[in-house]
């Protein structure tokens, strides 16, 4: 449920913070991704057909929404095939591969939509591969998968394992044998 | 496994599938439904940057802004061109969201009476023309994106030639149609303007040349323009919706004389051809608050 909820926001505000918001900043390169670092940091939670339909509903949004103008569907590909590889990450997998995937997926999702933005929409291609976004994307998208696999932080995401979600039981910690 | 790849498979599909239909024949509903749906939120998280950031109460002085512009932009103009209106009709818009293709959106959209092809420019000079308007936004094409291409003359000697983006190095190049012409840098450059005004009226400044580039053949003499709009930081501008009908006076013409967003929101009676009604007697947005 959680996730499904997560995603709804992902699909829906994930492109507006992207153009109203990243893009407005002028950051140096260009800026990251917004809506795929989205997608690889919540595909691992879902099941790989909803892992893909995440991706591609992310990217339908990304390729409507105001003010682009390539070719629908461009995004839409690219982010499907990305939240899918994303979403086959094992459970138990650590954080270090979680990271490596992302980082891996993050890289060539940008790359093969920058070579699509070329090749459909005539995109020159020293801006289609324009380094600063790799770079941008890339590494965001490691420190977001990161952060959210970390022990810690991972048993907000969990299936409430772990002693944080031990309140919910009538007796304190210290006074169960009691 | 194969019942888990048949979906990623199917949404493949149908992404090149979607690529295909808008390469054949642009898919207008799907956009018109982003516009709507994507639009109406940038506006809105705009908005509220604008609101955080303490821009309150200057829907007036912005409306104020956009006539005179349009006036000034209007007085400009030498008597040799073809245009016939003595004055533009417009409204102020802010620039909500930036993308990557060379565009942005603007918080004006059909609602006001923005349509496609018609002059952006802000205080500095020139932005671009109108792409495609939704129902509160409209996509704006910048000078500068790859498929753009400008009517141009220098502002001294008259010549004309085209402007086109180098989007790269964020300048434009300028191709003058004489190639003997004289150019030099510090030359100014403004937009020839277009049959009916449409998409760009003329005598909007563009750029200063920068460089004149050496001959690469003998049919063309091209040079290097540095925009004078800041297209990284683009905020208020100005969409020119067309000439000022004949019997109206200055000032009741502004065109921007509410604020869009609150206009936004009066739907029903501002659709495109009220306006262009209100325009025939009255000046355009005086119509909406009257139906």
């Amino acid at each position: 449920m959680r996730a499904v909820v997560l995603s709804v926001l992902v699909v829906l505000l994930a492109p507006v913070l992207q153009v109203s918001v990243v893009n407005g900043l002028a950051l140096p390169g260009g800026g990251p991704d917004i809506v795929l670092i989205g997608v690889i940091a919540l595909a691992p939670m879902l099941r790989p057909g909803a892992g893909a339909s995440l991706g591609f509903a992310a990217g339908l949004a990304a390729d409507v929404a105001p003010p682009a103008d390539h070719t629908i569907g461009r995004l839409a590909l690219v982010m499907c095939l990305a939240g899918w590889v994303c979403a086959r990450i094992p459970e138990d997998a650590g954080a270090g591969r979680r990271a490596a995937v992302a980082a891996a997926v993050a890289l060539g999702a940008t790359l093969a939509a920058g070579v699509l933005a070329a090749l459909l929409d005539g995109t020159p291609w020293g801006t289609a591969l324009a380094p600063g976004v790799l770079a941008w994307t890339t590494g965001l998208a490691v420190l977001v998968t990161a952060a959210l696999s970390l022990p810690p932080r991972r048993r907000s995401f969990g299936r409430g394992r772990g002693p944080r979600h031990r309140p919910r039981d009538p007796y304190p910690p210290g006074r169960r044998l009691a | 496994m194969r019942a888990g790849r048949r979906v990623p498979a199917l949404l493949a599909l149908a992404s090149v599938a979607l690529i295909v239909t808008d390469t054949l024949t642009p898919l207008g509903p799907l956009r018109a439904f982003g516009s709507a749906t994507y639009g109406g939120l940038e506006d809105a998280t705009s908005a509220g940057l604008r609101w955080a950031r303490g821009e309150r109460n200057v829907a007036e002085l912005e409306a104020e802004n956009a006539r005179l512009r349009a006036e000034l932009l209007a007085a400009r103009r030498v008597a040799s061109s073809p245009a016939p209106a003595d004055g533009y009709q417009a409204v102020p818009a802010h620039v909500v969201g930036f993308g990557r293709d060379g565009t942005v959106t603007v918080d004006a959209g059909s609602e006001v009476g923005v349509g496609q092809d018609m002059t952006v420019f802000d205080g500095d000079g020139l932005v671009g023309r109108v792409l495609r308007s939704g129902p509160g936004t409209a996509t704006v094409q910048l000078a500068t994106a790859a498929g753009a291409s400008i009517g141009a003359r220098l502002e001294g000697s008259r010549e004309v030639g085209l402007v086109t983006g180098v989007p790269e190095r964020g300048l434009l190049r300028l191709s003058l149609l004489n190639p003997a012409a004289e150019v030099k840098p510090g030359d100014r450059v403004v937009t020839l303007g277009s049959r009916d005004m449409r998409p760009y009226v003329p005598d909007v400044p563009i750029g200063t040349v920068v460089e004149a580039e050496p001959a690469s053949d003998a049919l063309t003499r091209t040079a290097l323009v540095r925009p004078f709009a800041r297209f990284t930081a683009l905020g208020l501008v100005t969409v020119v919706l067309g000439p000022l009908p004949d019997d109206a006076t200055p000032a009741v013409d502004a065109a921007g004389g509410k604020d869009p967003a609150k206009r936004d929101k009066e739907k029903g009676s501002s659709d495109k051809k009220k306006s262009d009604k209100g325009g025939a007697d009255k000046g355009g947005a005086e119509k909406p608050e009257a139906a």
